[in-house]
């Protein structure tokens, strides 16, 4: 008896070292099946952590001065803030607000609208765009293959040297599922090991009643295109999931995000229009319509009271994930740190 | 015996004896080098991709091409080969030459691809991924365009508009020719309206279609 005490205690052990060390266990059992298999972390997995340095090098744009991390902060849950529209090459400012990147492997497809099918596809959408990184992947596969520090890297990662565009953007799409977040406090609590406040119950409650239809438990979004009745910005007129589907039905849908580590994504919706939580339940308060003759996907105005809105606030920034934001195995690799350097 | 499949321009011709398959240039004078049409028109860029060429014979693959996946790519400057293996292949005297012309959609839904299915080859969208299914290109006086170019970009494999097309010719005889008719596809097209396709729509639709018709055995 007291052996096998001694192997279970061995054994949970290193379970959790192995969870702590990675900054990435198993996601709880509580999640829908995922649409791509989990890559484990970058300190563990060859290929994710090639992605890892791909992703925050600026070699990835025309004038080597922009790179993914650029508009996807690790510290801000992978999203771009302090920007209403995100920049990228030469000052150029895009159409809309980068979207947070964590918990990609639970999604069909990728983009405000949609556009990307698939993750090993995303990564050219940004590459290629005149205002984002201004690059191609014949230029990228170029740089990298004149590389050596790259030529090395390719060959610990796949045993021989050949850089293509399918391994480079199989990479960065490792990395980026490898980014998964659900180590907040709503998981703690769904997890079974810690309770939620009276004003978390309570807001849980107002959250379960008026946002859950498109913010859907357990990843906080139903991941559709909806149409939450936003007033046309004419500066833009982005039409959203239109321009892909052409399908009148779909002006000015955008993909629901998630609500997890909303506290660091800010700002919010497609073209971060609010600056904060409250302009965005101002928003939905509002019965104003958007001036157009678009039926949007709203039922009606959601109206709360004072206490009722801390409530909600204070349920929602449950949803937080304070160790995924800091986790140092997202942030940026020392050893590209090194290669900057010696560049 | 090596069975092979070798695809040039234009039309395009298609000998098949026995095990052997080919696709050649046709003859056909209203195409030259550098590629015109009988007209003041153009063509600077002329490429297709086509999927899951096989020969099948009372219902059964008698032959199957090496790859899934080829790129058919006509240079402007010279009339180039594209030449296409397969396995070996037992004498055949008639059979249904099988084949998608583009990707086919299991392949689109699916990530990136390697070879010929490498974004590197002009034929994947970036801003909208997905594999451009046939690219045409050229120089148009019909065109009220920037420098009268002209640039059909035909894909899509996601309801409602998918544009790859299965294609199906029979095939007897110890000699055969398939032709694509380069002609008969620009007859379909208004290039004073239809001069600019850069996305999945009807039009790319109804083009490719008009393509698949464009194949036949002579």
């Amino acid at each position: 008896m007291y052996s096998r005490r001694v192997l279970l205690f061995f054994v949970l052990f290193f379970l959790v070292a192995f969870a702590v060390k990675t900054g990435n266990p198993n996601p709880p059992s509580y999640l829908p099946t995922p649409y791509y298999s989990l890559p484990v972390s970058p300190e563990t997995n060859d290929t994710v952590a090639l992605g890892r340095l791909l992703f925050y090098d600026n070699i990835l744009s025309g004038n080597n001065q922009v790179s993914c991390a650029s508009c996807h902060n690790s510290y801000n849950a992978f999203a771009h803030t302090d920007h209403q529209l995100s920049h990228g090459i030469f000052d150029s400012i895009g159409t809309r607000n980068a979207p947070a990147l964590f918990n990609l492997a639970w999604k069909k497809d990728f983009m405000w609208d949609g556009a990307t099918h698939h993750i090993d596809a995303q990564a050219l959408a940004p590459l290629h765009d005149p205002k984002e990184m201004g690059s191609s992947m014949e230029e990228l596969l170029s740089k990298l293959r004149s590389s050596s520090f790259y030529r090395e890297e390719f060959f610990n990662t796949y045993q021989d040297s050949l850089i293509n565009s399918r391994r480079v953007l199989q990479a960065l799409a490792a990395f980026e599922l490898s980014i998964i977040s659900f180590d907040s406090k709503y998981d703690s609590v769904k997890e079974g090991v810690a309770d939620f406040t009276h004003q978390e119950v309570s807001g849980y409650k107002l959250f379960d009643q008026h946002c859950s239809k498109c913010h859907t438990e357990p990843l906080f979004t139903n991941g559709e295109f909806m149409d939450n009745n936003l007033p046309v910005d004419s500066s833009l007129d982005d039409k959203g999931r239109f321009l892909v589907s052409k399908q009148k039905e779909d002006r000015y849908k955008f993909k629901v995000p998630s609500l997890r580590n909303l506290s660091y994504t800010y700002p919010y919706m497609h073209d971060g229009r609010f600056a904060k939580l409250h302009d965005v339940l101002d928003h939905y308060a509002s019965d104003e319509q958007n001036g157009c003759d678009r039926k949007n996907d709203l039922e009606k105005p959601i109206v709360l009271s004072f206490n009722e809105r801390a409530d909600l606030i204070a349920f929602l920034l449950t949803l937080n994930d304070d160790r995924f934001v800091f986790n140092p195995t997202y942030s940026f690799p020392e050893k590209l740190k090194n290669k900057l350097l010696e560049d | 015996m090596r069975t092979s499949l070798l695809v040039l321009f234009g039309a395009t011709t298609l000998t098949f004896t026995k095990a052997q398959l080919n696709f050649s240039l046709s003859t056909d004078s209203s195409v030259s080098v550098p590629l015109r049409l009988d007209s003041q028109d153009s063509i600077s860029a002329l490429r297709f991709y086509i999927s899951n060429v096989r020969i099948e014979h009372e219902r059964k693959i008698v032959w199957s091409a090496e790859q899934e996946h080829y790129l058919i790519d006509f240079n402007q400057d010279h009339l180039q080969s594209n030449n296409i293996s397969g396995q070996e292949g037992s004498d055949l005297k008639e059979g249904v030459l099988k084949f998608v012309l583009g990707v086919d959609d299991n392949t689109s839904a699916q990530g990136i691809g390697e070879g010929p299915l490498d974004p590197i080859r002009g034929m994947y969208w970036t801003w909208q991924s997905g594999y451009i299914n046939f690219k045409l290109e050229g120089v148009s006086n019909q065109c009220r365009t920037r420098k009268n170019k002209f640039q059909l970009h035909l894909g899509g494999f996601q309801k409602p508009y998918r544009t790859a097309q299965n294609i199906e010719l029979k095939i007897s005889g110890e000699q055969k020719t398939v032709v694509f008719n380069l002609k008969k596809l620009m007859s379909t097209i208004n290039l004073k309206e239809d001069h600019t396709i850069m996305s999945p729509n009807e039009k790319a639709v109804f083009f490719m279609e008009s393509a698949k018709s464009c194949f036949y055995v002579q």
